[in-house]
């Protein structure tokens, strides 16, 4: 799947380039730099810099490049080999991860087995003050380290996505003699680990600075020094890409693409988010606990409308709960299907009478909630559902997902942080997740047993068979699955990843020279 | 100078008790929007953790205990520890007021410089067409929202001409922008009210009497004029400076400045009371202490006030 990703991202690119520049190929176009500082603006501002503090994306995307995980999860959706080389299965629940020789973190101490064990045990940790990933890895029973290059994981039960766990946020490696000689308030505020970028200075809401790690084991960055520029408004963040000042900047909603595409100098380019955008349903509200009500407003969405005209083509239509470049997304699956008098049959057959459906968005939170959510609504009214939009503070949204209160439907934009159902549709619509609002013996049992089987064949069985579930009952009715979007300087070579993260190591990142 | 003692005294209380008032109903404003809780944890998060981060944050104790603690904690300067940063909330405010200050006084500042000699000069030049172009000007800078100058100035100054950074805060040149973004409004106030105010005095006996004494008129305007004219435009000038310091949320978001105005709106939607608490208790504090300023000028101005 990450080589369809891959294909539809260098038609899009060539698409972009074509339309800026016709009839010339992008690389004869392409601009060459001296340059040997990074200039990035994102949408928000870092609040924290200590990775077991934070799982927001404007932090990590720093985060990551400061510190280094035992796996790596690269653009194009594959997990690589970072700061372990390899890693088996030992039994059923023992995972034996061998560590990369001669890591120093940034301040010179040697990286060993003894700082898998801290890092592991400190983000599992409730008694760290401030401990935000503390979920992340709950399957792990203990650490145990044979000799200084060997880190051996123990699991409660069997967990085949521990080493996909120990990829993302909560599992980054931090130096264990440092972190308990300065403490954590200084830790935050100065971190160091081993990662491509060493820290520098922050002013918060301002600018945050990194270098180069010299010796970074993964090669030295292409550039000297890193500052990461906190532009909330989109104007001016486009603003200072067209004039030269950023280097690349991260969100750039459908509609501004075309002013960054029109400008001689500055290329969009876009990884398809490794997530969804689906209406979440508390199918215990009738009249949507009736399958047949649920499936003709599946059916009444007109997504490729939504996709062309409120994404201007960024997006496709999903097929089922499972991302395009996770594993075990069917693409034998049509998208889901619109079908205007199906939708009238079936509300008919429900018997459907009229009751209120409410959806509830948030305003500017995920991109283009509120126009989808009126969208929608229009749709529906066509096929007689007394549908209505009522919008919400993003505060607000947090307390109903707390209180399980939501009155219909909401706008959810489930990231697949481990790139595998279990880490988004199971994680979120299992019994007792954030968004468990339905039930069904079978759907259960096939959820729990692919869970904690590390069969991948009996996996995408049951992973089948939950599809075909999923699609009579619609826990979650599926919108579209978008690209996200990133301006940047023709002279800079860079892949964004699906995941949202900033990757600027070597196989990454690269100015042309001239 | 005789009562000085007792007015400082005075309003020395009146502060104290206009800063309790604020923290109080900050306090219960802030409890009323909601918990902070969900917005801290990620939605799979069970309800162990809520429990405990709620422990944690000291938010599951009563309300009136929360507010004792609170309250007592501010006597001593401390507004507690950001929810959002894990840092002292005051010491996180102090870090963004540097900013804050010199993007409000470089808007005064401009404001003033441009605002006076314009009101002036229209007063004297009534209905000239310097007058009516100026003050035309002026209409426009106080109803067109501060984003749409924002983003105007960007985009046709910085982008287009080339002159100016876009946004951030990068030493004096990056400071034009935004300064006369967020001083447009007053410049705009400050410099319709100097114009009423000098023509009205203008129309004064004591001016005729002077004209007739055969002073210049250069001298009328600068030494008899706008003395007089002084007390309604220090008052505007006085407010409108509490605005720039305490209402620069628009221009800093826009401009990407690091400033306490935008870390107030943040705090407020990440519902981090203590941050919200201290700015809010820090923009009071300011506000009283430039209005205590401007009496003193009053006084300065006129002896009536002195006196009364």
């Amino acid at each position: 799947m990450a080589e369809m990703t891959r294909r539809d991202l260098l038609k899009i690119a060539a698409a972009g380039a074509a339309a800026a520049l016709p009839g010339v190929p992008p690389s004869v176009q392409a601009q060459t730099t001296q340059k040997r500082d990074l200039v990035v603006a994102q949408g928000g501002d870092i609040a924290n810099l200590d990775p077991h503090l934070s799982t927001s994306s404007n932090d990590i995307r720093i985060s990551f490049n400061i510190f280094d995980n035992l796996t790596s999860r690269r653009p194009d959706g594959k997990l690589a080999p970072a700061l372990a080389t390899e890693w088996k299965l030992q039994g059923q629940q023992t995972w034996v991860f061998k560590l990369r020789s001669g890591v120093k973190f940034h301040n010179n101490d040697p990286f060993t087995s003894a700082d898998v064990k801290f890092s592991i045990d400190r983000s599992l940790d409730t008694n760290l003050k401030g401990n935000r990933v503390n979920t992340v890895l709950p399957t792990v029973d203990r650490v145990e380290t044979p000799d200084p290059g060997t880190a051996v994981v123990h699991t409660k039960k069997p967990d085949p996505l521990l080493p996909a766990r120990l990829g993302f946020y909560g599992g980054q490696m931090i130096p264990k003699k440092y972190v308990e000689s300065v403490g954590p308030e200084v830790f935050n505020q100065k971190p160091i680990g081993t990662g491509p970028v060493r820290f520098v200075s922050w002013v918060k809401d301002d600018k945050l600075v990194l270098e180069a790690n010299p010796d970074y084991w993964g090669g030295r960055v292409d550039f000297d020094r890193l500052t990461v520029r906190a532009i909330p408004d989109m104007a001016p963040r486009v603003a200072a890409l067209l004039k030269g000042e950023v280097d690349l900047i991260t969100q750039v909603p459908p509609d501004q693409g075309e002013r960054v595409k029109g400008n001689a100098g500055t290329v969009v380019t876009g990884a398809l988010y490794g997530g969804l955008y689906v209406l979440a349903v508390n199918s215990k509200r009738p009249p949507l606990d009736n399958p047949l009500v649920k499936q003709a407003l599946s059916l009444a969405i007109d997504r490729e409308a939504i996709v062309k005209e409120l994404w201007r083509g960024r997006g496709i239509v999903p097929n089922s709960m499972i991302a395009k470049g996770d594993n075990h997304f069917d693409a034998s699956l049509p998208p889901l299907a619109f079908n205007v008098n199906e939708a009238k049959a079936r509300l008919k057959k429900a018997g459907y009478k009229g009751e209120e459906i409410v959806i509830e968005t948030t305003s500017g939170y995920m991109a283009g909630d509120k126009p989808m959510a009126e969208a929608v609504q229009a749709m529906w009214r066509d096929v007689g559902v007394n549908a209505k939009v009522e919008v919400m503070e993003y505060s607000v949204r947090a307390q109903k997902i707390r209180e399980k209160s939501f009155k219909g439907l909401w706008w959810s934009d489930p990231t697949s942080t481990l790139r595998d159902p279990d880490g988004m549709m199971w994680r979120l619509l299992g019994p007792g997740g954030p968004q468990d609002y339905w039930r069904h013996a079978e759907f259960d049992e096939l959820g729990n047993a692919a869970r904690f089987s590390v069969d991948e064949k009996f996996r995408a069985d049951a992973y089948k068979k939950m599809t075909q579930l999923f699609l009579e009952h619609f826990p979650w009715l599926p919108v579209i699955q978008p690209y996200e979007d990133y301006g940047m300087q023709k002279y800079v070579e860079w892949t964004p990843d699906p995941l949202q993260q900033l990757e600027i190591r070597r196989f990454n990142f690269k100015f042309r020279r001239a | 100078m005789r009562g000085l003692v007792p007015f400082l005294a005075s309003r020395l209380l009146r502060a104290a008790v206009a800063l309790w008032l604020v923290s109080t109903v900050v306090f219960v404003v802030m409890r009323l929007s909601g918990d902070p809780v969900p917005l801290l944890l990620p939605p799979d998060a069970p309800q162990s953790e809520f429990a405990r981060v709620r422990a944690e944050l000291g938010l599951d104790r009563p309300l009136p205990v929360q507010y004792a603690v609170f309250l007592g904690h501010v006597m001593r300067g401390d507004f507690g520890q950001s929810i959002h940063f894990r840092q002292s909330a005051f010491r996180v405010v102090l870090g963004y007021l540097p900013a804050t200050f010199e993007l409000g006084l470089a808007a005064f500042a401009l404001a003033l410089l441009v605002a006076l000699p314009i009101g002036v000069v229209s007063a004297v030049k009534r209905n000239s067409v310097v007058d009516q172009a100026t003050m035309g000007l002026a209409l426009v800078g106080q109803s067109a929202p501060t984003f749409f100058i924002g983003i105007l100035l960007i985009l046709v100054v910085s982008l287009n001409l080339g002159l100016l950074p876009t946004s951030g805060r990068d030493g004096w040149h990056s400071l034009v922008l935004p300064a006369l973004t967020l001083g447009a409004f007053a410049m705009a106030s400050i410099a319709r009210l100097t114009r009423s105010a000098v023509l009205e005095v203008l129309r004064a006996d004591y001016i005729r009497t002077a004209r007739a004494k055969g002073v210049t008129e250069a001298l009328v305007v600068v030494k008899h004029t706008l003395k007089n004219a002084a007390v309604p435009i220090v008052t505007i000038t006085g407010l409108q400076f509490g605005t720039l310091l305490g209402g620069a949320v628009v221009t800093e978001t826009v401009f990407a400045w690091p400033g306490i105005g935008r870390l107030a709106i943040q705090s407020i939607y990440n519902r981090d009371y203590p941050i919200v608490q201290c700015t809010v208790f820090v923009s009071a504090v300011l506000f009283i202490v430039i209005n205590f300023c401007i009496d003193l000028i009053y006084g300065l101005l006129d002896p009536r006030v002195r006196s009364s």
